[in-house]
């Protein structure tokens, strides 16, 4: 009878699905700059987003000619893209910045303190030329990883 | 009653067997799009779980001899789109597993083209898409260079 429901055990279990816990690791964190040099994960559910910027939903422009109002307006619509997707900007694994000129970059850092607060994705900054909607200084291009 | 358990015990196992094997060879691959965009030919995000990923170069319309395909940014397109063609077969993916594409333009006023003409490539769904304008490509005949991510189920 003890052998019986020691392999009705294993059967039970074996017919609960898994759920390993996520790891997560900050390869060389650059805090003066909030990014990671790396980001090291297991498991979860990717998310890859198209570029986001400083339009809302119906496309119209936040905060023309300002840079900050830019970036915060951004954050916004990044936190509004990822709960449709049921996650947050903490599930960001990495992010590429395109801008409109790099002389921004120690702005955009210092903002992006205020927005990761358990650990900072890796990210690579850049000068575009131009952005797709008209006016916008930056755009985001992130992939996030969600916990299962 | 020793006899009992252990054919339940011998039927069990292949059914735990199955389950675990079943969960880690990818039938549990599961794809969404978030906020579907068709008008812009993306979605605002593909969410995917499971699968194989395919992490591809940036493909443009360059000759294996070096030159580029002249002509106009349909010709452009279509060459490039071959190319990504090829490189996704080698691995066993169609465009359909693309999740993503990063688009580097030369002039983003291409851009309504480049939806209109994507809307051939992509039947089952768009994959989120990012545009950037940049002043040069690899080569001075470029015109456009893509770099997708695909996740094979």
């Amino acid at each position: 009878m003890k052998r019986l429901s020691f392999y009705f055990g294993i059967g039970l279990a074996c017919l609960a699905r898994p759920a390993f816990a996520q790891q997560r690791e900050m390869i060389l964190p650059v805090p003066q700059s909030a990014y990671s040099q790396a980001v090291k994960i297991k498991g979860g559910t990717l998310v890859f987003l198209s570029g986001v910027g400083p339009a809302d939903e119906k496309g119209v422009l936040a905060a023309p000619g300002d840079f900050p109002g830019q970036v915060r307006a951004t954050w916004e619509n990044m936190r509004r893209v990822l709960a449709k997707a049921g996650g947050s900007v903490d599930d960001i694994v990495t992010m590429t910045v395109y801008t409109t000129e790099r002389r921004w970059g120690e702005i955009f850092t210092d903002m992006r303190k205020e927005v990761f607060k358990t650990g900072y994705p890796s990210s690579a900054f850049m000068e575009a030329r131009k952005l797709k909607t008209p006016g916008a200084l930056l755009e985001i291009q992130a992939i996030a990883v969600l916990k299962d | 009653m020793e006899c009992w358990s252990m054919k339940i015990a011998t039927l069990l196992l292949p059914i735990c067997l199955l389950t675990i094997t079943g969960v880690s060879s990818g039938q549990d691959f599961k794809k969404e799009f978030v906020d579907p965009m068709p008008q812009d030919s993306r979605s605002a995000a593909v969410k995917v779980k499971g699968g194989t990923m395919l992490f591809l170069a940036g493909h443009t319309a360059s000759l294996p001899q070096g030159n580029a395909e002249h002509g106009n940014f349909e010709a452009q397109f279509k060459r490039v789109f071959d190319k990504i063609n090829t490189t996704l077969s080698q691995a066993g993916a169609t465009f359909d597993d693309i999740v993503t594409m990063s688009v580097f333009l030369t002039d983003l006023r291409y851009i309504p083209e480049f939806n209109k003409l994507s809307k051939e490539i992509f039947k089952k769904g768009f994959p989120a898409v990012t545009f950037v304008e940049v002043s040069h490509l690899a080569r001075p005949q470029l015109i456009m260079e893509i770099q997708p991510i695909a996740v094979i189920p």
